[in-house]
């Protein structure tokens, strides 16, 4: 365990950091805001106690990525959602191709912001309503008076529409 | 279920055991479809951790973590310290909203007879850098820097910065707190800086006239050595009068006595509408000598139907003179008790809502929410929420028997803090609710649950406030965070031109 308080220090301000780089990690592993928050946890615990052997020299987050894979697989055999979870094949064949993608994911992101802002009003307020305020599909259902299969289809759709724009604003840039 | 549709319905959590055996062999089979699950899971993971989009929606929603933090379980393995610094990033992180923003630099504090070129400013307003146009009437502006400027139309004023301005044209005059120092106002040849004073400035035809009347300033000319201006000295051609600082809180003051009573002979003409059910207009008593009686003031007198503030405390409402109860704290409403069944009504009331911090935020509930009772109350998105239940006997429990009715948002950051007339009208045989905000209909729908003819009851209820929980058991807070002047309950519906007269007369401006 680390001893001195500065390297404490120096390893929140790097998870403060990269946290959310490291949340995006797990959660394409193991696609549940719970479960994925739970394992985030637990890997940032698992830095803390481990952290004394971290080289400083050299990048964080690959150093980080494979505390939090090993997270993951710790959290799959204990879990009891089996059926639901990723195959330890399929996820190793996801963390590697996330490894190449990376740089294309963050670059992504940074266009999504603006195809936000270009949703319908109706569509941000799906967007609010389930992203900023975190609200059950039930309560959505009377809010927005959809059945239900209507309102996780108006989600499927929505997000379908981000994901183009930002796929054309990609291409449009030369980037895709 | 094509590959799309799977990825969706992961994230969304709807799926089932056997569709993830499908999405798996997808991902295994495909490095396309890999890459496509990885852009919308690393997609979906920003917007559960960043969700804020400009939608003009209220800012800083409360968001409520779904499952108890979980790091306590890890302490014993953490030396204390480390273990606080460890939480203190891992918990308050639920994904704080990026803060609202504004790039105001003035505000418009009070108006008399304003008219604007941008006729949409109202008092209130926050003003951003740009030229105000005011081409009658008194409008004060009042700084973030602490400078305030009177300004009299006709008028041109460009606002340049919480520091700075420029009178192109009209009579202006300016308060400069000490905290504000070094406030510059441009005009025509010169620009003159304030080292804590009040000045008055006319500029007519491009020229510029400067009387200081306290403190200094220091008027910087074309082609001149800066000159120190103290109490009393001028600059200019003074012929024209300057602006006098007492006309517009005088005159705002006798304008708002004048609304204020224009207010109450059209409020003691309409209390004895005979289609009143009950009418509060938060008049204090000094003489209730428990200071809690909130009046029904139909004629003639119901006197069942009178009010019992608990908790809430009196406070000015639209007018100076005019009383309002505030309600901050959980606990603060006003108890009622309404007798009779009818087939329709209206509810309106004026409302100042500093926040809408809770789920709901009430207006008027029953007690409970027993078959043909109404509940008005603000939902989280600032909408207005009128329900309504009939639940048939024997009736399944999962059956839905719940009419909702939503506006759209009404309540915004920009028209909280302000006094607003809200109104509902509901008539039990049509099913049609329709809901106004300010005069305007914000709402109109008839739920597809409704059935007619079930009769409307009130019974206990409240004013700001849901209650009374049944003993020993907690109740949701759902107390309005703001303060109300006016309630009217009516046993029929009001129509459109109706509801827009109510906020006509009792509009504070």
């Amino acid at each position: 365990m680390p001893e001195s308080s500065t390297s404490t220090e120096n390893l929140i301000l790097l998870l403060t950091q990269h946290q959310e780089q490291l949340f995006r990690y797990i959660f394409s592993l193991v696609p549940c805001e719970a479960d994925a928050k739970d394992i985030l946890q637990e890997t940032s615990v698992a830095l803390f106690r481990k952290f004394d052997q971290y080289d400083t020299t050299r990048p964080f987050l690959p150093w980080a990525y494979r505390f939090a894979y090993l997270q993951v697989q710790k959290h799959r055999e204990k879990s009891t959602r089996l059926p639901l979870l990723f195959s330890e094949d399929v996820m190793d064949l996801l963390a590697n191709e996330r490894a190449h993608i990376e740089p294309q994911l963050d670059e992504r992101l940074r266009l999504l912001d603006a195809c936000l802002g270009k949703l319908t009003p109706k569509d941000k307020e799906l967007v609010t309503g389930r992203y900023a305020l975190r609200q059950s599909a039930e309560e959505m259902m009377r809010r927005f008076d959809l059945s239900r299969r209507t309102l996780f289809r108006n989600l499927e759709l929505l997000r379908q529409r981000l994901h183009e724009c930002v796929s054309k604003q990609l291409e449009s840039e030369g980037l895709a | 279920m094509n590959l799309k549709s799977l990825i969706h319905a992961q994230l969304d959590g709807q799926i089932t055991p056997q569709q993830h055996g499908q999405l798996e062999e997808f991902l295994r089979a495909d490095w396309q479809a890999r890459r496509l699950y990885l852009e919308l899971a690393d997609q979906h993971a920003r917007l559960l951790q960043q969700p804020q989009i400009g939608t003009g929606r209220l800012p800083n929603p409360t968001l409520e973590s779904a499952k108890p933090p979980k790091w306590q379980k890890f302490i014993p393995a953490l030396a204390t310290a480390a273990a606080v610094a460890v939480a203190f990033f891992l918990w308050p992180r639920q994904s704080p909203p990026a803060e609202a923003t504004s790039n105001g630099v003035a505000m418009l504090s009070q108006t008399l007879d304003a008219e604007f070129a941008q006729n949409t400013l109202r008092s209130g307003d926050t003003i951003t850098p740009g030229t105000i146009k005011l081409a009658q009437g008194l409008a004060q502006l009042e700084f973030f820097s602490g400078a305030t400027v009177l300004v009299e139309g006709s008028a041109e004023i460009e606002i340049i910065s919480t520091w700075e301005a420029r009178c192109i044209s009209g009579r202006v005059r300016v308060h400069v707190p000490p905290a504000a120092k070094g406030f510059l106002m441009h005009a025509p040849g010169m620009k003159l800086e304030d080292l804590g004073t009040e000045f008055a400035l006319n500029v007519q035809n491009e020229t510029s006239a400067v009387r200081v009347f306290e403190g200094e300033i220091i008027a910087h000319s074309k082609d001149k050595a800066p000159a120190s201006l103290t109490e009393g000295m001028t600059l200019g051609d003074t012929t024209d009068s300057f602006l006098p600082i007492s006309e517009l809180q005088g005159l705002v003051k006798q304008r708002e006595a004048q609304r204020f009573a224009d207010w109450q002979t059209w409020s003691q003409a309409t209390r004895k509408d005979p289609r009143l059910i009950a009418y509060y207009t938060f008049k204090h008593w000094p003489d209730d000598r428990w200071d809690r009686l909130v009046n029904n003031f139909t004629e003639p007198k119901h006197k069942n139907r009178a009010g019992g503030a608990v908790g809430a405390r009196w406070t000015e409402g639209r007018w100076p003179g005019k009383e309002a109860l505030e309600f901050k704290r959980p606990g603060d409403r006003v108890r009622l008790n309404i007798d009779g069944t009818y087939s329709a009504i209206t509810l309106a009331c004026w409302v100042k809502v500093d926040s809408v911090d809770k789920k709901y935020n009430s207006l008027l509930l029953t007690d409970g929410y027993e078959n043909g009772e109404p509940h008005w109350q603000i939902y989280e998105d600032g909408s207005l929420m009128f329900s309504i239940i009939y639940r048939p006997e024997n009736a399944a429990k999962s059956a839905k028997y719940n009419q909702m009715y939503y506006s759209k948002p009404v309540f915004t950051s920009d028209s909280l803090g302000r006094w607003h007339h809200l109104a509902v009208t509901y008539d039990n045989m049509s099913g049609e609710v329709i809901q106004y905000c300010d005069g305007s209909e914000v709402g109109r729908a008839i739920s597809s649950l409704h059935v007619p003819g079930h009769k409307i009851t009130f019974g206990p209820c409240e004013i700001a406030n849901w209650g009374l929980p049944t003993q020993g058991h907690e109740f949701p807070i759902r107390n309005l965070n703001g303060a109300i002047d006016e309630f009217a309950i009516y046993g029929s519906v009001l129509g459109p031109t109706e509801v827009l007269a109510l906020f006509q007369a009792g509009k504070p401006e």
